[in-house]
């Protein structure tokens, strides 16, 4: 048969990545982890256990978009696929910025609310 | 004092950050000249001693324990307007460069129900103190691209003695850019094909204190307020 990736490589990738799904899933489990935020990691677990058990799909795909070597290709599909989840987490960060902000100017408005009936009740 | 009634239909809303030494003068400015308003000070956080100032003399304020940006400040006002249901807002800044002699000048057209959000210009007349020749560029580049993109001439898109009525104050409330608002807040109006309006005002250098915008910060200000502007252009889409 002939072999995309060698044997050797196949198990030491199979295995780094299903260490990967149990860290994730202990964090999940301790709560560490938000649910909404990991799918993208997940999707992209399975996606890489997915081309390291059928390489061809792989080769197939790095043929048609041009990208010579495979594991070339494999690297570039790494970045490509950083490069979203941190799109992905500066996201996140912009909106709860706006989220905090909006808590910030609730909390101060409240703030204002609470001295005054304060002052209220001191005056009577 | 601390008071909550309303007595008016306009609030001014004064953003404070770290101006311990300015907010004592234009407040009282405002409560002893200009009794007929209402104010509120939005201290952004202060490190200064500003919140002590403004608890001891017993200014109407607000305190924002994290500072949250000249927009997120001004925004707390237009929340605080909306909440009260004050029919117009009045911005100036903490800093005394605002004379607040102008505010009935610039409330009136949108009293007449001639304007929807009125801008206090340091460049219609040309009088008063004018900010730096490098400013003036920066600023006149600005206004060229909103004009550009949207059809409308404002000369002086970064000034920050602003009024806007009832419809403004509910669009601002859930909505404020946030970083350096000015240029922003306009594009805003102008696609809402609201009313705008810039009268003359002279404004005054500021007292003491340092201004936000340094002469670093100013590269990154130019290039962050210019992709805002286009953002906020293309999001509009086509529609005016």
């Amino acid at each position: 048969m002939n072999q995309i990736i060698p044997t050797r490589l196949t198990i030491v990738l199979i295995v780094a990545i299903v260490s990967y799904f149990i860290i994730i899933l202990s964090l999940l489990k301790h709560r560490k982890l938000n649910m909404k935020y990991t799918l993208l990691w997940l999707f992209t677990g399975v996606v890489f256990l997915v081309l390291v058990l059928h390489p061809m799909i792989l080769v197939y795909f790095l043929r048609l978009c041009g990208i010579t070597g495979t594991m070339n290709g494999l690297f570039i599909l790494l970045i490509g696929f950083l490069i979203m989840l941190v799109l992905s987490l500066t996201s996140i960060a912009s909106r709860q910025a706006g989220r905090i902000t909006k808590l910030i100017q609730t909390q101060g408005l409240l703030e204002k609310r609470v001295r005054e009936l304060e002052e209220k009740l001191e005056e009577k | 004092m601390g008071t909550t009634n309303k007595k008016s239909d306009v609030l001014i809303i004064i953003p404070a950050y770290n101006e311990a030494e300015n907010i004592e003068n234009i407040i009282d400015e405002i409560t002893t000249g200009y009794p007929q308003y209402d104010y509120v000070v939005v201290n952004d956080g202060s490190s200064d001693g500003t919140a002590k100032i403004l608890k001891k003399r017993g200014y109407n304020h607000i305190n924002c324990p994290i500072n949250l940006g000249i927009g997120g400040a001004i925004q707390t006002g237009y929340r605080y307007a909306k909440e009260k249901d004050y029919r117009i807002a009045v911005q100036i800044d903490g800093d005394g460069q605002h004379d607040p002699a102008y505010i009935e000048e610039i409330i009136t057209p949108i009293i007449e129900g001639k304007a929807d959000y009125v801008i206090g210009s340091r460049f219609v007349n040309k009088e008063g103190f004018q900010s730096s020749v490098t400013r003036r560029m920066g600023i006149k580049f600005l206004s060229g691209l909103i004009t550009v993109l949207c059809f409308h001439k404002v000369k002086d898109v970064t000034s920050g003695f602003r009024a806007v009525n009832k419809f403004f104050i509910d669009v601002f409330a859930d909505n404020y850019p946030i970083d350096y608002p000015e240029p922003e807040a306009i594009m805003d109006a102008v696609m809402r094909r609201k009313r705008i309006l810039e009268l003359p005002v002279i404004m005054r250098e500021r007292e003491t204190g340092k201004s936000s915008i340094n002469f670093k910060r100013s590269i990154y200000y130019m290039i962050k307020v210019t992709l805002d502007i286009i953002v906020c252009r293309i999001s509009y889409g086509i529609r005016r």
